[in-house]
């Protein structure tokens, strides 16, 4: 008897020992939960009206995610989402769109080297620095366009490479969201780079007298913070093919929050980016779903507040067991 | 095999930070195979003396000799080529990391898939297991956290880990603090077994009972000076306690 139960209760202890059950139980739920309620939510027009506004959040999320483990955070990523939407679409309106795409990338790549710099060389908190950046970048914005839209009438190159529809629904976004996912969860979990990662945010004293090169690991992730913000703020634009300084406002929290539903920890050393993927997941379906058992916006709030709670307890809990 | 020169050979280091003179002058020489108890109560200038042969800052003055040549680190890491390896009590082991990917941290071994370098998983988690089996640990796999370890089992791995990559001098900063007897004597046993196979060893501590059982030499630090230096065949511990005690005054 007693074998019986020790053979059941194995398999249960090594998918308890993914680092990402707790999000997919708590996505599961949700999904069938929603699916249950509204008729209309399992389509594939809705699933994929879902997986786009995921692509989006999403892809800033494994940023976020990324920066986190290394033990730094990044405030800002909802300006650079904003601010590489409106450069995209300034550049894009003259220049070759490919062009201007890679502009704006460079340039939200420099607003991570900023974060970065600020962070490591003057020694303050970078919840502060990057609170900063996201304040005076909106400034920034705000006050040259005076608040007005842009609107796109550039070239189709990168709108069709980004976000303009395949068919059923599924758009270019998805494909990178899944890309950028799967790329990111390597270099992770399965290459030296990664393994300093969580050395960084783990204890960086450990890793820095272990020879990893702490500051440029942090660097560097605030870097691609900064880019996969960019990236994301690139594909909104082009999907609603304007551009607004107020744009994406709050985004930060929703991608921190996706982030630590995943399982990341806010002190850093510990998350993956398959749980990320799947907090973006959460939270998008979470948003739509709400809107399609008629309940009023306002719930999304409070209802994805309940959300990050439960799931950083749930996961800490898990942990427990195994630290 | 017995050399007749020293594995190392520190001269006349001397290190400022600000106004405070941490060391004066100081030469000491680690010989092949031996234990050396680097003795001396806090601020006596134990850990700047070892920062500085294992490249964490360099000297103000004064020469550093390793197998008689003459050697400047600029970073651990290049002391640790060398074969100089630290064993820091808290700072050898990332808590929320896991076993293997800890024990090869910053020396992860890589197989090629084209031109893209992933970790061999695979490597670490055979080489891992066998050297926590080795020193006598144990765990279910390679795969657990180290957070679930005592503070002797850290040490243990620790120590492992620097014989694993080929230390030939092995600097134990205050490894017994907070063990258990039963821990400590574990400890001892590990560092024998590191002479044994090769190495010498440097056995940082304020408590000479803790380095008495195992070291064949003292030698003592005050105030950023060499007090004096002892073979363990011609003192008791009693003897040393009183030598540490007098050249601070108390006695």
């Amino acid at each position: 008897m007693r074998r019986v139960i020790q053979n059941l209760s194995l398999p249960l202890a090594q998918i308890r020992r993914w680092p990402e059950f707790g999000v997919i139980l708590a996505f599961s739920t949700i999904f069938v939960f929603f699916s249950v309620l509204a008729p209309m939510f399992f389509t594939v027009r809705n699933l994929t009206g879902i997986f786009t506004i995921v692509s989006e959040l999403g892809i800033m999320t494994i940023g976020i995610a990324f920066l986190m483990i290394a033990g730094e955070f990044d405030l800002s990523v909802s300006s650079v989402y904003a601010f590489a939407g409106f450069i995209f679409v300034t550049l894009g309106n003259s220049i070759n769109s490919v062009l201007a795409l890679l502009i704006t990338l460079v340039a939200a790549g420099c607003i991570g080297f900023l974060n970065g710099t600020i962070t490591l060389r003057a020694r303050i908190p970078s919840f502060i620095a990057t609170l900063g950046m996201m304040m005076f970048i909106r400034g920034i914005m705000m006050a040259i366009t005076g608040g007005r839209t842009v609107a796109y009438h550039g070239d189709l190159i990168v709108p069709t490479l980004l976000t303009r529809f395949m068919g059923h629904g599924f758009r270019p976004s998805h494909i990178w969201f899944v890309a950028l996912t799967v790329l990111f969860s390597l270099i992770l979990t399965r290459t030296r780079y990664g393994n300093w990662v969580f050395a960084t945010g783990g204890r960086k004293e450990v890793a820095r007298s272990m020879g990893v090169n702490i500051n440029r690991v942090k660097l560097i992730n605030f870097i691609i913070s900064s880019l996969m913000a960019g990236l994301a703020g690139c594909i909104a634009i082009n999907r609603f093919a304007v551009a607004n300084p107020s744009f994406g406002i709050g985004t930060e929290l929703e991608a921190i929050a996706s982030a630590v539903i995943g399982g990341t920890f806010l002190t850093g050393g510990h998350g993956t980016i398959i749980g990320a993927f799947f907090g973006a997941f959460l939270m998008g379906t979470i948003r739509i779903g709400l809107i399609m058992v008629g309940a009023p916006a306002y719930w999304y709030m409070a209802f994805v507040g309940a959300i990050v709670i439960i799931a950083a307890t749930i996961n800490i809990k898990l942990r427990r067991l195994e630290m | 095999m017995q050399q007749d020169f020293p594995l190392v050979r520190m001269v006349n280091i001397s290190k400022c930070f600000g106004a405070v003179r941490a060391l004066n002058n100081v030469s000491i020489e680690v010989r092949h195979k031996e234990v050396l108890g680097l003795l001396g109560d806090n601020g006596a200038g134990k850990s700047t003396l070892i920062k500085i042969l294992a490249g964490v800052f360099p000297p103000d003055g004064g020469e550093i000799y390793f197998n008689e040549e003459p050697v400047k680190f600029s970073s651990p890491k290049e002391a640790r080529t060398r074969g100089i390896e630290t064993v820091h009590q808290e700072l050898s082991l990332v808590n929320i990391m896991t076993i293997s990917r800890n024990f090869f941290l910053g020396r992860e071994p890589t197989k090629r898939i084209g031109s893209i370098a992933l970790l061999d998983k695979k490597k670490m988690d055979e080489e891992c297991s066998r050297v926590i089996g080795e020193v006598g640990i144990r765990v279910r796999s390679p795969n657990e956290y180290v957070s679930i370890l005592s503070g002797g089992e850290r040490q243990a791995i620790s120590i492992g880990r620097a014989m694993y990559f080929g230390a030939k001098l092995l600097i134990l900063d205050e490894p017994m603090t907070a063990l258990s007897v039963k821990e400590t004597r574990k400890v001892i046993e590990h560092i024998e077994e590191a002479r044994e196979s090769g190495a010498s060893i440097i056995f940082i501590t304020h408590n000479v009972y803790h380095v008495y059982p195992v070291a064949d030499r003292f030698i003592i630090l005050n105030k950023g000076v060499k007090m004096g230096e002892f073979d363990k065949e011609e003192h008791q511990a009693e003897e040393i306690i009183e030598m540490v005690a007098s050249s601070e005054g108390v006695l």
